[in-house]
């Protein structure tokens, strides 16, 4: 699935990306990089950006609460979205921690777990 | 290293060398400091199983994870499962408190006996108390709570690094078949910090007006500049977070331990 807009145009990625500006106090320096592995994923799983986070919470009242089974899911795809890429698995970890990072930025917890 | 500036370089540590093994010595020593801390009627309510990670069947450290602390436990080598047992005081009746008669701590002076403990503490003050369940779980866990402090005091003047985490506690007690009257109380994850010890600086904390009165609620206790010098001094109170180049090294840690930004 190709996504209909530029990746940028997603809110959820504009989220991403002022987070990381906010965390580290710059740009990274290979956004571009981290974008092609979110758009990757994003075509993997076969969602848009802002899809993938709506479906990770829900609403409730009182605020937000992160869906835990659909965390779980994509926690898993993550884990297979990295094991399907070429290169080393350092590589692989890498772009799994990119699209971690975009959850974790837009407020769905997640942890990596240490590489085997 | 002195009390203040043990106290002064606790922080919360996250970062653990995952590889580095810890010494049994130092566990021990750990241990052996929540045992002398201070408890209320002596019931000693704390108990600790310890974990050395890679002994651990790979699916129990797996049931122990909780999305919060998945990684640290993947990163600490040691653990350390504290519970409450609750079925202490209902155990030994009193006794631990006749010890203490017999050991001069409690005396006439203050009114105790063996026969103050026997006809009075234990019958009309302790058991009932364990029958009011959330009053005595919260009495228990404070007092829990003080020694599992104690201990970790004691792992950062060992040249540790250590945090607490709240396990799950059904999973915890199924994974090691605790009894029934044990409650899961935190998990001290223990190794060699992977982080500078400074570990990005002291926590921002309230300020102390906020927190202490004097004689009355509303009243703030006064805070002495020249004793928060004297701490500065002696290493207790240190460098706020975040310290320069705190950044640069959470990046360094990301990348070394492949972990997302």
């Amino acid at each position: 699935m190709a996504l209909a807009n530029q990746i940028l145009d997603y809110a959820a990625v504009q989220t991403w990306v002022s987070g990381l500006r906010e965390q580290w106090g710059e740009e990274p320096s290979d956004l571009d990089v981290r974008l092609a592995v979110l758009r990757r994923f994003c075509e993997f799983v076969e969602r848009d950006p802002d899809a993938v986070i709506a479906e990770s919470c829900r609403e409730v009242e009182g605020g937000k609460r992160i869906r835990i089974k659909m965390r779980r899911h994509y926690t898993e795809k993550i884990a297979e979205f990295q094991a399907a890429l070429p290169g080393d698995a350092r590589a692989q970890g890498r772009a799994g921690n990119t699209v971690r990072s975009f959850f974790i930025h837009n407020g769905i917890f997640m942890q990596a777990g240490l590489a085997e | 290293m002195e009390f203040k500036e043990v106290v002064g370089r606790r922080r919360s540590i996250r970062f653990f060398e995952p590889d580095k093994p810890v010494e049994r010595e130092k566990i021990q020593i750990i241990l052996e400091t929540a045992r002398l801390a201070s408890c209320a009627v002596n019931a000693q309510w704390l108990r600790a199983i310890v974990v050395e990670r890679d002994k651990l069947p790979p699916e129990k450290l797996s049931q122990l994870k909780t999305p919060v602390a998945a990684l640290t436990l993947d990163l600490a080598p040691v653990h350390i499962y504290f519970f409450v047992d609750l079925g202490v005081v209902n155990r030994i009746k009193g006794s631990r408190l006749k010890e203490l008669v017999d050991a001069g701590a409690l005396a006439p002076t203050h009114g105790w006996s063996h026969k103050f403990v026997d006809d009075f503490v234990y019958p009309q003050i302790l058991e009932p108390m364990t029958r009011n369940r959330e009053g005595y779980l919260a009495a228990a866990c404070a007092d829990a709570g003080g020694a599992v402090h104690n201990a970790l005091l004691a792992a950062f003047d060992e040249g540790l690094g250590a945090c607490l985490n709240t396990p799950n506690p059904m999973l915890t007690r199924q994974v090691f078949g605790v009894p029934e009257d044990w409650i899961s109380l935190w998990v001290m994850l223990v190794g060699y910090p992977a982080e500078s010890w400074e570990a990005g600086g002291q926590r921002p904390r309230p300020p102390f007006e906020e927190l202490y009165f004097e004689g009355e609620y509303g009243t703030p206790f006064r805070r002495d500049a020249a004793v928060v010098e004297k701490l500065k001094a002696a290493k207790m109170i240190q460098a706020p977070a975040p310290l320069p180049g705190r950044r640069e090294e959470i990046r360094g840690l990301a990348e070394r331990l492949g972990l997302p930004e």
